[in-house]
């Protein structure tokens, strides 16, 4: 059964917004995992660009994001790359929004 | 590496690189060093360091120390070489301009500047090769082996203005005056082509991919474009100082350079087409809308450069040809990128610290691209007219021109100033609770 901070913590990392696109880190598909246990947050997400210096702020901003939610004790972010992020990872009705290519 | 730093001293380089093109815009408006005079002039000498060295030298190592960590995925060897380099770079600029002027009869005679300018400089650009260089060399794919042979051109350029500068002053022998008669092309296409052309290519590759979401040019594919560009500057650099060495003409290295140049050009052309045609993001922001009128100013540099030698008048309107590369490619896509850079990193300065704990605007929020387009359509438009009036031999046009190009560089400047202190950025978002307004000139972080 998914854990009941699951939602919450998903809902507070929306404060987080790529500078670039302007969207939300969770519609754009950032989020690749939320894992709580006893309060242990463990959030597994990703970015467009590896060297890129937004990427260290998105880490900070859901860490912090994240930290907020009452009942959360700690929180750990892991950054990965695999697998790279692509376009259609972003929530549709955002995609459409961006006026992206359609994905395939 | 997961997250780059920005560089404090990024908006230093283009806050001095900015100053330093409103020099050179001053100068062609009052005639100082018209482009189509004579190359070796010293007024024309004065003008061609203040756009190569100040303006798009200064601009493209500013970027290079924020852009070359982002291509190669690592940290900048030495953040803290930027401000040094910068300095050496600024007074050996001056004491080199001083250096013409005194040649020119502007000021005394003190043939010691001259060199004095060239050790200067020598100093600051190997603090940026070393720097960028060795962070470049630590993951060479792609892009940043655009970067490594532009360094490699740049020290090349380097060497040839410093046996100039040594032989003006009279301390390089004979060989030294030899190299100073015949060989002021050979410094012009390295400093051009290889170190500013190269490498904005090379950046342009990443910039581009990045900001479209379109996927990196395969690296088999832009090896090609850079293979042909460095061939190019090989030849011209060591065909060109064989010939100088046995005596010989140049007219068939600078043949074979330039085939090799129009190769890499229409190959860059490709891969650009391919980026475009793959982005992921229709919509094509100012900054990139822009970045396509520097494209076509480098299609017609090329156009242009053929329909010169095919007529044979290309000694004739080689001023109008470097006018056009250096304006209408080189120093439109600076301005174009630069709109977009100073954003970006604004962005990151003032908002980045305060992600998580409150709502941010976009990076788009931070322009105004409606009031922008109308600046960049008048210099764009400005340079195309001074290339005319060029080819046409009005200087009148061409002043006006250069007085248009004038007013479409001072509105972008006061557009960058905007992005810098906030000004477009609506009130409840502009400085949440946390977040520190950015300093001008440099980054607080």
């Amino acid at each position: 059964m998914t854990d009941p901070l699951v939602e919450p913590v998903r809902d507070a990392l929306r404060v987080v917004i790529d500078p670039e696109l302007g969207e939300n880190i969770v519609d754009l598909g950032f989020v690749y995992d939320i894992a709580v246990a006893d309060g242990a947050v463990r959030i597994t997400m990703t970015a467009t660009t590896p060297g890129c210096p937004a990427t260290s702020f998105l880490k900070e901003g859901a860490q912090t994001a994240a930290s907020t939610v009452p009942g959360v004790v700690s929180v750990d972010v892991r950054m990965t790359f695999e697998p790279a992020w692509t376009p259609d990872l972003i929530v549709p009705a955002v995609r459409t929004s961006l006026g992206f290519a359609a994905v395939n | 590496m997961i997250g780059g730093s920005i560089s404090r001293w990024t908006m230093t380089y283009f806050a001095a690189a900015l100053t330093w093109l409103l020099a050179v815009l001053t100068l062609m408006i009052v005639g100082i060093g018209h482009p189509a005079t004579d190359l070796a002039a010293p007024d024309t000498l004065v003008l061609v360091h203040v756009v190569c060295i100040g303006w798009l030298s200064l601009a493209m190592c500013g970027a290079l120390f924020q852009f070359v960590p982002v291509l190669v995925a690592r940290p900048l060897f030495s953040e803290r070489w930027a401000l040094p380099a910068l300095a050496l770079l600024t007074a050996g600029l001056v004491s080199l301009l001083a250096g013409f002027m005194a040649l020119g009869g502007r000021l005394p005679s003190a043939p010691w500047l001259l060199p004095l300018g060239a050790v200067l400089l020598v100093t600051g650009f190997s603090l940026v090769v070393v720097d960028l260089g060795l962070t470049a060399w630590q993951r060479p794919t792609g892009p940043a082996r655009f970067v490594l042979v532009g360094l490699a051109s740049l020290c090349a350029t380097v060497v040839f203005g410093t046996v100039f500068a040594f032989a003006l002053a009279g301390w390089a022998g004979r060989i030294g005056e030899v190299v100073l008669a015949r060989g002021i092309p050979l410094h012009a296409i390295a400093g051009l082509g290889g170190w500013l052309t190269l490498t904005a290519m090379g950046v342009s590759y990443r910039l581009l991919a990045m900001f479209m979401l379109a996927p990196d040019v395969e690296d088999r594919q832009s090896r090609l474009t850079l293979v042909a560009g460095a061939l190019a500057v090989a030849m011209i650099v060591g065909g060109g100082a064989a010939a100088i060495g046995f005596g010989a003409g140049l007219n068939t290295v600078l043949a074979i350079a330039a085939l090799l140049g129009l190769v890499c050009a229409t190959l860059y052309g490709r891969d650009l087409a391919s980026i475009f045609r793959t982005r992921k993001r229709h919509h094509l922001e100012l900054n990139m809308r822009m970045a396509l009128l520097s494209f076509a100013s480098l299609a017609g540099t090329g156009l242009l450069g053929v329909a010169l030698v095919s007529t044979a008048t290309l000694p004739m309107h080689v001023g109008a040809l470097a006018f056009l590369a250096v304006f209408g490619w080189l120093s439109g896509l600076v301005l174009a990128k630069l709109y977009k850079i100073v954003a970006f990193l604004t962005w990151l300065e003032t908002y980045g610290p305060v992600m998580g704990r409150a709502p941010t605007p976009r990076v788009q929020d931070l322009v105004a691209e409606r009031r922008a387009t109308k600046w960049f359509a008048t210099y764009y438009v400005s340079v195309w007219m001074g290339t005319l009036a060029l080819l046409a031999k009005e200087p009148d046009a061409f002043r006006m021109a250069a007085v248009a190009m004038t007013v479409g560089v001072v509105g972008i400047v006061h557009e960058i100033v905007r992005i810098r202190r906030l000004e477009d950025v609506a009130s409840p978002l502009r400085l949440p609770a946390g977040a520190v307004a950015p300093h001008l000139l440099f980054a607080k972080t």
